[in-house]
């Protein structure tokens, strides 16, 4: 009965949208890293470690107002206390637990053993509970328990508990334990220093009547001072064996401390990449939209150059040298295999809403055909150009998903046909196109703002800001409409193509979006 | 009577794509290829004619007219390319060439070499696909005047009857509304091209000798040409 009633219990569970939807969000609270409000989180629970710490140090000397003490004493403590319930909530799934335990006793036609699918529901909190982390989490808690005043040293862990919510403080012990064998090694090393020069400093020392190197904890205390090149010189050794039991300490000192650097400056130099590659892929979550360029060759060098001028971009390439100039060359730039889904899993990034479009720019076909098939495998609505450089390869590209392909060989026979065919359209073209004597053609969306204010084509009035109306796109249609009639109306999504001066489009899109009837 | 030749320079898809896209209107179309060049089938069509790079061109000159003709430098290997493009200027001052370079640096070169326009490919491929995501309205616009068959053209006219315009300056006329075409600059008889709307050009009484380069259906061309009786050169 009571068998049944837990099963059910954690059916309804995990089929209850509310509450897998409030333990997503605790979970990502706490634990993703990822998740954009986790950082507004750490920042509050920073506060209040820091409030604590300033009312405990405040504390020592001076009289603290009971309200400050109160705060301390129950409200940081009982939200501490909610933290590590709801971290040992979401760390791990009871229901699931029950029910994967309880389906496979019934395949196995066995009654649903309880005992055994709660011994692992311990088994996994215990575990996480005894975790360093999570140890220091209960101590910070402790100081709830303010009438045993002992325990208040406790509130030391709070300080230990802000190294959860620094990531820099993480990546930093992450970056050490790289050199984990190294360090230990060093530390071997000074440890047989220590303990050797202590025992031989206390047998030359102890029985001068001079000497201050009276015990074995002071030849201790003298060597850890020395070894690690502090040397404070309140204890010396003034024999003549004692002191050269010194000089052996010193070099081995300095032998320790700049071993130990370069330890910690190798263990960096190993790691700069990963950590840079992290930041980058931080800074691009923040990011609302860019391009994905794949591939770093001279045409995706000169797209990239033309097109940050405007946009924001990342460049991704599984050549290294080729990443390394990208990123010489101001790009922000990884080396990952485009032909890869983990690549782009390994953003973080929402395909759909931050990435305008993928450029597949590799100088070569298979290339292009397996980064646009790798993409389309996890995405189907992200569009995709992509260079072709064989024309027999065409199809291979469009069923690859690729929506736009620019062949350059075809443009050069355009580019010829139009320059021997009509070299004035050409040249007129050519200039606008290259901003030649700053003037431009740009195109302006009329959004719902404009068609409020402008009705009708009539109404622009752009030649007051010295513009020519090329035409207008409209979209309804999908159609240009070259030198549009004054009497067209405009509607919400249409395109002014304008020619003039940038200055003067710049200014004209501002009247057209300040201007109300 | 010689010939008006188009030449192309080059046995790669470049050809091809020049060839494909010029023969419709062009006749005397002949391509140049290295004897070492493997015989494309793309290619079989047209005239076919083995050169190197140390000729002296005797017989193109016996054959065409070389001041109307136009060469097309398309080698894949742009110090060939240079190359060739400053023998055939050494050799013919007034023939057109329109020379292929990978880079903007090359292109430079090429011009030196006497190319009268250069395609750095480069350049002008990332032109385009960064004009496609950055402005696509414009490019297709844009694209549909170049190269589709429309009845939309670009057009040069020299205006020979001013008194029809009675002294106005240029952007005090209104072009589009009463002659259907759009003036986008104002050439003067230095050669200058000045944007319709530039502090010069609005200060400049319209006058006999003056050419405009409007955009605009051919029909509505055609008319403002018979009214103010000017050249067109589209």
């Amino acid at each position: 009965m009571l068998n049944s009633l837990i099963v059910e219990g954690a059916y309804f569970l995990s089929t209850s949208k509310k509450y897998q939807t409030t333990k997503l969000f605790f979970y990502n609270l706490l634990e993703n890293n990822n998740y954009k409000y986790r950082k507004y989180f750490d920042i509050f629970m920073i506060t209040l470690i820091l409030i604590s710490v300033i009312i405990l140090v405040r504390e020592v000397k001076y009289h603290i107002d009971d309200f400050f003490l109160y705060f301390n004493n129950y409200i940081i403590s009982i939200i501490f206390l909610i933290e590590y319930i709801l971290r040992l909530w979401v760390i791990s799934s009871v229901s699931k637990t029950i029910i994967e335990r309880s389906e496979q006793d019934s395949m196995l036609n066995k009654k649903f053993n309880l005992f055994l699918a709660l011994k692992i529901i311990v088994k996994e909190k215990l575990q996480y509970m005894l975790s360093v982390r999570a140890i220091i989490d209960l101590l910070a808690i402790i100081p709830f328990f303010h009438q045993l005043r002992f325990l208040r040293i406790f509130i030391l862990f709070r300080v230990f508990k802000l190294f959860r919510y620094t990531r820099s403080f993480k990546k930093f012990i992450s970056v050490l334990s790289i050199k984990k064998f190294e360090f230990l090694t060093l530390l071997m090393l000074a440890s047989i220093i220590v303990f050797v020069s202590s025992i031989l400093m206390y047998i030359v020392e102890a029985n001068n009547i001079n000497s201050s190197i009276d015990t074995l904890y002071k030849a201790f205390y003298w060597s850890i001072v020395t070894i690690s090149t502090v040397g404070y010189g309140d204890i010396t050794p003034i024999t003549y064996e004692g002191r050269l039991v010194a000089i052996g300490v010193i070099i081995a000192g300095i032998a320790v401390f700049s071993f130990t650097t370069s330890i910690i400056v190798s263990a960096f130099t190993e790691k700069f990449d990963e950590i840079k590659e992290t930041k980058n892929i931080d800074d691009l979550k923040k990011l609302q939209e860019f391009y994905i360029i794949c591939g770093y060759e001279s045409i995706a060098q000169e797209v990239a150059t033309q097109l940050i001028k405007k946009n924001n971009l990342i460049i991704l390439d599984d050549d290294n040298a080729r990443v390394k100039q990208a990123q010489k060359d101001g790009f922000t730039a990884l080396n990952y295999n485009t032909g890869s889904v983990e690549s782009y899993h390994k953003l973080h990034i929402n395909m759909n809403k931050q990435v305008k479009a993928v450029l597949c720019l590799n100088e070569t076909d298979v290339a292009n055909v397996y980064t646009a098939l790798t993409i389309r495998s996890f995405n189907k609505d992200i569009f995709i150009l992509s260079l072709l450089m064989q024309n027999r390869n065409r199809k291979k590209l469009t069923f690859a998903g690729v929506n736009e392909m620019v062949y350059s060989k075809e443009l050069v026979g355009l580019i010829a046909k139009e320059f021997v065919g009509k070299p004035v359209a050409f040249e007129v073209i050519h200039a606008l196109r290259s901003q030649y004597n700053n003037i431009n053609i740009e195109e302006l969306i009329v959004t719902q703002r404009i068609v409020k204010s402008f009705s009708t084509v009539d109404d622009l009035k752009n030649s007051e800001y010295r513009l020519i109306l090329l035409g207008l796109y409209q979209k309804e249609e999908n159609k240009f409409l070259f030198n549009p009639k004054g009497s067209i109306f405009l509607q919400e999504g249409d395109y002014l193509v304008l020619i003039g001066n940038i200055v003067f489009i710049q200014e004209y899109e501002k009247y057209l979006k300040i201007k109300k009837k | 009577m010689m010939k008006i030749g188009n030449l192309i320079f080059g046995y790669n898809n470049y050809a091809i794509q020049i060839a494909k896209n010029i023969q419709s209107k062009y006749d005397n179309l002949l391509i140049f290829k290295f004897e070492s060049d493997e015989v494309r089938t793309e290619l079989e069509e047209f005239d076919i004619e083995i050169f190197d790079l140390s000729d002296e061109w005797n017989e193109l000159k016996e054959i065409y007219n070389m001041q109307k003709s136009i060469a097309f430098c398309v080698l894949e290997d742009d110090a060939q390319n240079i190359f060739l493009t400053i023998s055939l200027r050494a050799e013919f001052p007034d023939l057109t060439i329109i020379a292929l370079s990978r880079n903007k640096e090359s292109a430079n070169k090429i011009s030196m070499a006497g190319a009268n326009k250069v395609i750095p490919l480069i350049q002008t491929t990332a032109s385009i696909i960064v004009d496609m995501l950055d402005k696509p309205i414009v490019t297709d616009a844009l694209h549909s005047i170049l190269y589709e068959e429309n009845d939309l053209k670009v057009a040069e006219i020299e205006i020979q009857q001013h008194s029809y315009f009675e002294g106005k300056y240029p952007s005090d006329v209104e072009w589009s509304n009463e002659h259907g075409i759009i003036v986008l600059s104002v050439i003067d008889k230095e050669g200058h091209s000045e944007f319709i709307y530039s502090s010069k050009a609005k200060h400049h009484t319209i006058q006999n000798g003056d050419v405009f380069v409007v955009i605009g259906y051919e029909k509505d061309i055609e008319k403002f040409e018979k009214l103010i009786g000017g050249i067109v050169c589209q």
